[in-house]
């Protein structure tokens, strides 16, 4: 019987080539679209999963309240992770590490900069890291002693076998190779190259003994099956029995959380990733309803053509329940043909789609997993496309079908076929407005004023003696003919790095503390950065001069409250400066907020960031290469490493950016399949009216007439998706758009030329078949005999 | 009216090449009523395609009114055809999906002719068929004799100077079969030309004239009248 069934399908299939391939073509591209976009949900959902001990790791969250707003950092105490260790129950180890550093390596004549943290020895052990050479116990014996990646020791020895030996660190100390570990894989919370002891990096920075000083993230691994909520408990007002007026509340916060919701809003987690992981596996599903759609569509439309053999299969004594198994094993015998060929198509669409989400998947057949997933997805592909079909079909009455009496499909059946079409094309236009608005909000924002010049801006971080000798720099920099301006600054603009709420000033609610931004910057950096000053004088060339003046932006002259802040007086702890100057807002940090407070010092003492404003009009390569020129020239020995503010700039939308792409992939696809189906639909429509295009021609119809006779329902069809999809779209991004303080407004236009859009693609689609149909001899379809 | 000299038609498929009308010559006269006769698949349907300006002949001349159509163009065609001549099929060819009345309808709004006058039209026709009741019914609710004389109705509503019939009577019984006759021969009194393909000796008697064709020929011409 199933033999049967086989054959018959097979003939099926291969007597309506034209349908079959839009039927498996489509549900094959669905398919492979929704196989892409689970790969990389995948990669997401097992992010971290590289380290096994993951249940019991976790990363210790920092919270501060200011003015009724919980701010949440990463960011803790130096004496913090022995503390806790040696106080709580239930904590297995602690480590410290650094933020990230980027080292200059060098080994004789070769110098690179390598990524890397410096650690507590229990961070190696912790996280199960795997040694190639040496082991975790030993490895931090020494305190000059660096643990390296596989890749890293291949780059500077062509070999791992490097035990003992030396390199170079800042062309200072000498650090001993006491380990070698795999390479991390891409999808961890870590990247580094090496790894050394936190130790060296504590003793150059005496501020981290104290426990008001938050600088280094904690790592805490507990002991099994420990009640993490008792620990968070006692950790709530743990630093407090340290340090009694600081207002920071620890806890720990699971590594299985951290890729996926390490967001926080006042203090409490928010979808952060997941987000975007849940939005698109329900796109791939959508994908794949779309093409299941199809296939149920041209199926029950064909279902004319098949009435005799479901009559004949009645009479010989088929049950209903019999051939509605026949039929569904039918559609799961095409859609396991089509996620055969969707197999095929992910293999060679893997590359493109890598490139376009920037990470590394791959397939693999012989992954349970991967096998497995794809013949669930053909399955239920098979149950939902054939189920519809299959009730429809077999409920044909035997004595009707086999008397020849016609079958009216434009029933109930014909009813429930526009009604799916009608879904298909109104998530398309939901996709297609969504791309659009995504887009327009990105360009949005980045065309933002930001209060500063953002191009032909270059930013470096200062080697060496670079900040001692800066005049020096600056002027040959000048002379060189290129070069505006250069300025020194503790960050870089995009990202001002430190905050605090310890300002007072006269009239200020002492109950209440205002975060403000602090950053010391050289008296050149307004003009270099092309910002512009409201009120005030900027600091005067001698920068020691205004080494108790201040200046401040207008979101904290706002805050001020006076009707004059030139000469107000702000202290901190028993620091007095004056304020001086009021620089119009600038955007840093956020890019979607408006600025935050912010205190300009005179003060280079703690300066890492020269940036270079290039000449408006001269020729980038060139001006690099004298730039380069004159920092190798005044601080020789390292490598000239710089970027461009405009690009990291660009670097802060990656993830709009990523979405952006894939919504424009995916809807273009959606619309794709759908108009797969309207094409199939609009062939068989035209097939099964043929002899009234005929009889219409005899009676003097215009081809024009009768293509648009055809088209017309279909348009009409998507112009009733368009009046759907329009508020749904409309809600989704209003919805979306909030999440941002910056955004774009949302334009009828963008409706009305996705409805647009939507009504050409289909008109093009349906035209091809109306217009054929039209042109036809009518003498062919009208032929009785 | 119609005067054909030499058409020639052939068929070509892969395999095979039919010659469906081989120098075919005749002429019809204004207000005639002809019938052509002969056997299954001697060229009878394919010459009357060519004379309803729906398919255009490999060779020969075609003068209708005295203008030379063989080679115009399929709008000029269709221009012509929807002016000038009605179609009566033997299997009726109304279009399912439209009511009586709207299938009668139709040539009148290719025609372009405005809504109100052409319910006046179709009613008065549909009167004159004796159908009006039946009006909004569908073509599968009416029976073989009902259709075929919707069919009619709807061939004589933009008033056809020529009607072509092919095998007008071919799937009805005898007594609606006769009742068609007589709607023709009632048309043809009152000057509309009509040619008639039919299998039937009898419904051949209603014409003036009988056109006998063998193998895309004609054979012989019976004067009746
Ligand atoms: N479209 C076509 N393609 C190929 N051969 C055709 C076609 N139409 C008609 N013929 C052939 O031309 C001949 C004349 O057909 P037709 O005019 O329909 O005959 P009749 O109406 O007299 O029965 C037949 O042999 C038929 O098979
Ligand atoms: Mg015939």
């Amino acid at each position: 019987m199933f033999k049967n069934y086989f054959k018959t399908t097979f003939r099926n299939l291969w007597k309506n080539k034209g349908y079959s391939f839009l039927n498996i073509g489509g549900l094959a591209i669905g398919i492979a679209c929704a196989g892409l976009i689970f790969l990389w949900v995948e990669d997401e959902l097992t992010f971290n999963h590289y380290f096994s001990n993951r249940d019991n790791l976790y990363k210790v969250k920092d919270r501060q309240t200011y003015d009724g707003t919980t701010f949440t950092f990463d960011a803790t105490p130096g004496p913090f992770a022995a503390g806790i260790k040696s106080e709580m129950p239930g904590i297995k180890n602690t480590a410290r590490t650094t933020w990230g550093n980027s080292v200059l390596f060098s080994l004789d004549d070769k110098t690179i900069y390598q990524q890397g943290l410096y650690v507590d020895s229990p961070f190696l052990k912790m996280f199960q890291l795997q040694f190639v050479k040496g082991n975790a116990t030993n490895a931090f014996s020494q305190l000059h002693s660096i643990v390296v990646s596989k890749k890293m020791a291949n780059n500077f020895f062509g070999t791992t076998n490097v035990i003992g030996k030396t390199l170079k660190v800042d062309n200072k100390d000498e650090y001993i190779i006491s380990g070698v570990i795999k390479d991390l894989p891409e999808n961890v919370s870590f990247k580094f190259d090496w790894l050394s002891p936190f130790k060296i990096y504590e003793d150059q920075n005496q501020w981290l003994q104290y426990w008001g000083n938050n600088g280094v993230v904690t790592y805490v691994e507990t002991q099994p099956n420990t009640n993490v909520e008792q620990i968070n408990k006692k950790l709530y007002g743990y630093i407090q029995t340290k340090q009694k007026e600081t207002n920071a509340k620890m806890s720990i916060y699971p590594m299985n959380r951290w890729r996926m919701y390490d967001s926080f809003e006042n203090g409490k987690e928010i979808a952060g990733r997941i987000k975007y992981v849940n939005l698109f596996s329900l796109i791939a599903w959508i994908i794949l309803i779309i093409a299941c759609i199809n296939f149920m569509n041209l199926s029950t439309a064909r279902s004319e053509q098949r009435a005799r053999e479901v009559g004949v299969r009645k009479v010989l004594g088929a049950g209903k329940s019999k051939l509605i198994s026949q039929f569904i094993g039918e559609s799961i015998f095409t859609s396991v043909l089509a996620a055969i060929l969707a197999v095929g198509i992910i293999y060679l669409s893997l590359p493109a789609f890598n490139s376009l989400v920037e990470k590394q998947l791959s397939v693999n057949v012989a992954n349970p997993y991967h096998i497995g997933a794809l013949l669930l997805i053909a399955l239920i592909c098979g149950l939902v496309a054939g189920s519809y079909p299959a009730f429809y079909l077999s409920s044909f009455n035997p004595v009707y079908v086999l008397k020849g009496i016609k079958i009216k499909t434009g029933g109930s059946a014909g009813l429930i076929r526009k009604g799916l079409v009608v879904l298909q094309f109104s998530i398309s236009v939901v996709l297609i407005i969504s791309t659009i608005i995504i887009y327009q909000q990105i360009t949005h924002v980045k065309d933002r004023e930001l209060g500063y010049n953002k191009q032909n801006l270059v930013y470096m971080y200062m080697q060496g003696k670079m900040r001692q000798h800066f005049n020096v720099i600056k002027n040959d920099l000048q002379s060189t003919g290129v070069i505006e301006n250069a300025a020194l600054s503790n960050s870089q603009v995009l990202q001002l790095g430190s905050n605090t709420g310890d300002f007072t000033w006269e009239g200020k609610d002492p109950s209440k503390q205002v975060l403000i931004t602090v950053e010391g910057v050289s008296p050149e950096y307004t003009a270099t950065m092309g910002m512009h000053l409201k009120d005030g004088r900027n600091f005067y060339p001698d920068g020691k001069t205004d080494s108790s003046n201040v200046i401040i932006n207008e979101s904290l002259a706002k805050i001020l409250k006076k009707k004059n802040v030139l000469g107000t007086i702000v202290t901190q702890g028993n620091t007095n400066y004056t304020i001086v100057g009021v620089v119009k807002d600038f955007v840093y940090n956020n890019m979607y907020a408006s600025a935050a407070p912010l205190i300009l010092f005179s003060d280079t003492s703690n300066c890492n960031v020269l940036s270079i404003r290039i000449k408006a009009g001269a020729q980038l390569p060139a001006a690099l290469s004298k730039i380069e020129a004159v920092i190798k020239n005044d601080n020789p020995g390292y490598p000239f490493d710089y970027s461009f503010v405009d690009q990291q700039f660009d670097k802060l939308f990656k993830t709009e950016t990523l979405i952006g792409k894939l919504a424009s992939v995916f809807s273009i696809l959606a619309i794709f399949i759908s108009c797969l189906g309207l094409f199939g639909l609009a062939a068989y429509t035209a097939e099964k009216r043929i002899k009234e295009i005929g009889i219409r021609k005899v009676l003097g119809a215009s081809v024009k007439g009768l293509a648009s006779l055809l088209s017309k329902e279909f348009l009409l069809l998507v112009a009733i998706s368009c009046l759907i999809a329009f508020p749904v779209a409309l809600w989704m991004m209003y919805d979306w758009l909030n999440g941002y303080a910056y955004r774009v407004k949302i334009s009828w236009t963008v409706f009305a030329l996705a409805g647009v859009l939507a009504l050409l693609i289909a008109l093009l689609t349906v035209s091809f078949q109306a217009i054929k149909a039209a042109i036809a001899n009518p003498v062919k379809s009208l032929r009785s005999e | 009216m119609i005067k054909i000299s030499d058409l020639e038609k052939i068929y070509r498929t892969e395999e095979v090449e039919t010659v469906a009308l081989n120098k075919l010559s005749f002429n019809v006269k204004e207000g005639e009523f002809v019938a052509v006769m002969g056997p299954s698949g001697c060229g009878k349907s394919t010459l009357l395609n060519i004379l309803g300006l729906l398919d255009d002949p490999d060779d020969g001349s075609f003068l209708f009114n005295g203008i030379e159509v063989a080679h115009f163009n399929e709008r000029k065609r269709a221009d012509l055809r929807k002016r000038n001549i009605g179609f009566v099929f033997q299997s009726f060819n109304l279009i399912d999906e439209l009511t009586v009345f709207e299938n009668v309808e139709l040539p009148l709004i290719y025609l372009g002719v405005k809504g109100d006058e052409r319910k006046q039209r179709v009613e008065k026709v549909l009167d004159k068929m004796q159908i009006m009741h039946r009006r909004n019914h569908y073509p599968q609710q009416l029976s073989g004799g009902q259709q075929q004389r919707v069919a009619v109705a709807r061939a004589v509503v933009n008033n056809p100077k020529l009607i072509l019939a092919d095998e007008p009577t071919g799937n009805l019984d005898s007594s609606n079969g006769n009742e068609v006759m007589q709607l023709l021969t009632e048309l043809n009194e009152q000057g509309t030309t009509i040619i008639m393909v039919t299998h039937s000796e009898h419904d051949a008697r209603y014409s003036h004239r009988i056109i006998r064709m063998l193998d895309g020929q004609t054979v012989t011409e019976n004067i009746l009248v």
